[in-house]
């Protein structure tokens, strides 16, 4: 069988000989620790926390190796133990299984083949039990997030739906067209805030739930999709889109991972302007040497408080209220670079504007 | 006798839901100011610095829950640590979306709220908290 390291155990017998026998017979199988007494397995215990099997003699001077369980019972969860007796006292060994939660019992004199059957049995409930536990951990995380995700997802999607009624109700009783277009246009923002909000989750699931599809990437390609988008609302708005791309190597990633980032950075940059500024500016910069690609999105907006800074990638953190924001994106853009291995660092000052940079290694 | 009228105070991220509620609070016809705070800090700002209400008016305040920076329960503790003769002079309402319990339940543990409001505010619903206000 192909084991990459020994499984590690403790044996652990007040006869001195008992012991080096078991360590000579077994130690070209397994990682063998050995103990005289209880105190030095303790410290052995504590000192190694991968140990997966506990072998114990029951006759030992001060302790039973059933009381030696019972004892470690609550510290020490995760080892499988097993104890071995030359008295067949059924008591005893009835006494061990309840209290001391002993897997496996073998007999003195034992046989190789006993021990060994013993360790591989102990060695597979453990894995399974650590599975367990590990499983377990992941599960309630994902409850709690999905309690905040439930709660974060009623507020964002009921929010805007509320404020249309609101203004439903509101026009109703206007009589000036002008004011009542001056509410549609409203209305409309409030749509487009739903809309892109169940975007964004749609984006948050295809990123927990996606494998990622590795195929060649086409920087040029994805940022003409981006221009046309962006060049529209920049022509519009009266912002200065600069895009910039040099790939010299051939470069693999996730496409739709690697636009969900673009477009996520870009999106921002392009929201968070000062709207008194003359010349506003968004730059796109990518770079692909030597199979890295570097992504730099640079905006002149309203940049970002430092206190802020630390929160900025946290799901449904927002910074602002002067813009619609779901707090998702920058959530989302760095789940993503962690499937593609990729980092992200900001640098901001408040009133003069935000760069971004993007490293994502060619998969 | 009748209804005097009150200053208000509306404190919502959402510009349209702002805007709504000083809509309502005008076809009231009971609404001497109204200041609408997209960031509740700003309003707790507003509101520690102003001298007492120069029109010696009441101020009803519609607080929203959810909201970047500081939310309404933040802003409703931070407000409640201000002088109690400041505290006096207000009477808040929480207005949310939120159909969540624990936000519903939350309200009841602030003794400067008043009640807790569902969006969206209409007409009615203002008008009749108004008359109890007398």
């Amino acid at each position: 069988m192909d084991r990459p390291e020994k499984i590690k155990i403790l044996y652990i017998d007040d006869e001195v000989n008992n012991l080096n026998g078991f360590k000579a017979s077994f130690r070209m199988d397994y990682n063998v620790l050995i103990s005289s007494d209880t105190v030095d397995a303790l410290a052995q215990l504590q000192k190694h926390p991968d140990i997966r099997v506990i072998l114990c003699d029951q006759r030992m001077p001060n302790q039973t190796g059933a009381q030696f369980f019972e004892q470690i019972r609550n510290d020490f969860p995760l080892p499988i133990r097993v104890l071995i007796t030359g008295y067949t006292d059924i008591e005893s060994v009835i006494d061990a299984i309840n209290k001391g939660n002993i897997f496996r019992y073998i007999k003195k004199p034992w046989t190789d083949t006993d021990v060994k059957s013993a360790i591989e049995e102990s060695n597979k409930f453990y894995i399974t039990n650590s599975m367990l536990t590990l499983k377990n951990e992941e599960l309630e995380k994902a409850y709690l997030e999905l309690d905040k995700f439930a709660y974060s997802v009623t507020h964002d999607m009921r929010g805007p739906l509320v404020s249309l009624l609101g203004a439903i109700d509101v026009s109703r009783q206007m009589d000036d067209l002008n004011e009542v277009k001056g509410m549609m246009d409203m209305m409309e923002k409030s749509v487009q805030k739903l809309d892109s909000f169940i975007r964004s989750i749609h984006e948050y699931y295809s990123l927990k739930r996606g494998q990622l599809q590795i195929a060649e990437v086409d920087f040029n390609e994805m940022v003409k999709d981006l221009y046309d988008i962006y060049g529209v609302t920049g022509m519009l708005e009266h912002i200065k889109f600069n895009v910039n791309v040099a790939q010299e190597d051939t470069f693999r990633s996730d496409t739709v991972f690697l636009k969900i980032i673009l477009n996520n950075l870009v999106s921002n940059a392009f929201k968070f302007q000062r709207s008194d500024l003359e010349h506003k500016e968004v730059d796109l910069d990518i770079k692909v040497v030597k199979g890295i690609a570097t992504l730099t999105i640079k905006d002149n907006g309203i940049g970002i408080k430092n206190d802020y800074m630390k929160d900025i990638f946290k799901m449904f953190y927002r910074a602002t209220s002067n813009e619609v924001g779901s707090g998702f994106g920058l959530y989302n853009v760095k789940d993503a670079l962690s499937k593609l291995n990729g980092e992200i660092s900001v640098t901001s000052t408040p009133g003069e504007g935000t760069t971004f940079n993007v490293i994502i290694p060619s998969k | 006798m009748a209804p005097g009228n009150l200053n208000f105070i509306v404190i919502d991220d959402s510009k349209l839901d702002c805007f709504i509620a000083e809509k309502i609070i005008r076809n009231t016809g009971r609404g001497e100011t109204v200041k609408s705070f997209i960031m509740a800090p700003d309003a707790l700002e507003y509101i520690t610095n102003e001298p007492g209400p120069a029109n010696g008016l009441k101020t009803v305040m519609l607080v929203d829950i959810q909201m970047p920076i500081m939310n309404g329960f933040e802003f409703i503790e931070a407000f409640e640590k201000l002088p109690k003769e400041k505290i006096d002079n207000y009477i808040i309402y929480v207005l949310s979306s939120s159909i969540n319990e624990n936000d519903i339940n939350r309200v009841r543990y602030h003794t400067s709220v008043k009640q807790f409001l569902n969006k969206p505010l209409t007409s009615n619903t203002l008008s009749t908290i108004l008359e109890l206000i007398g």
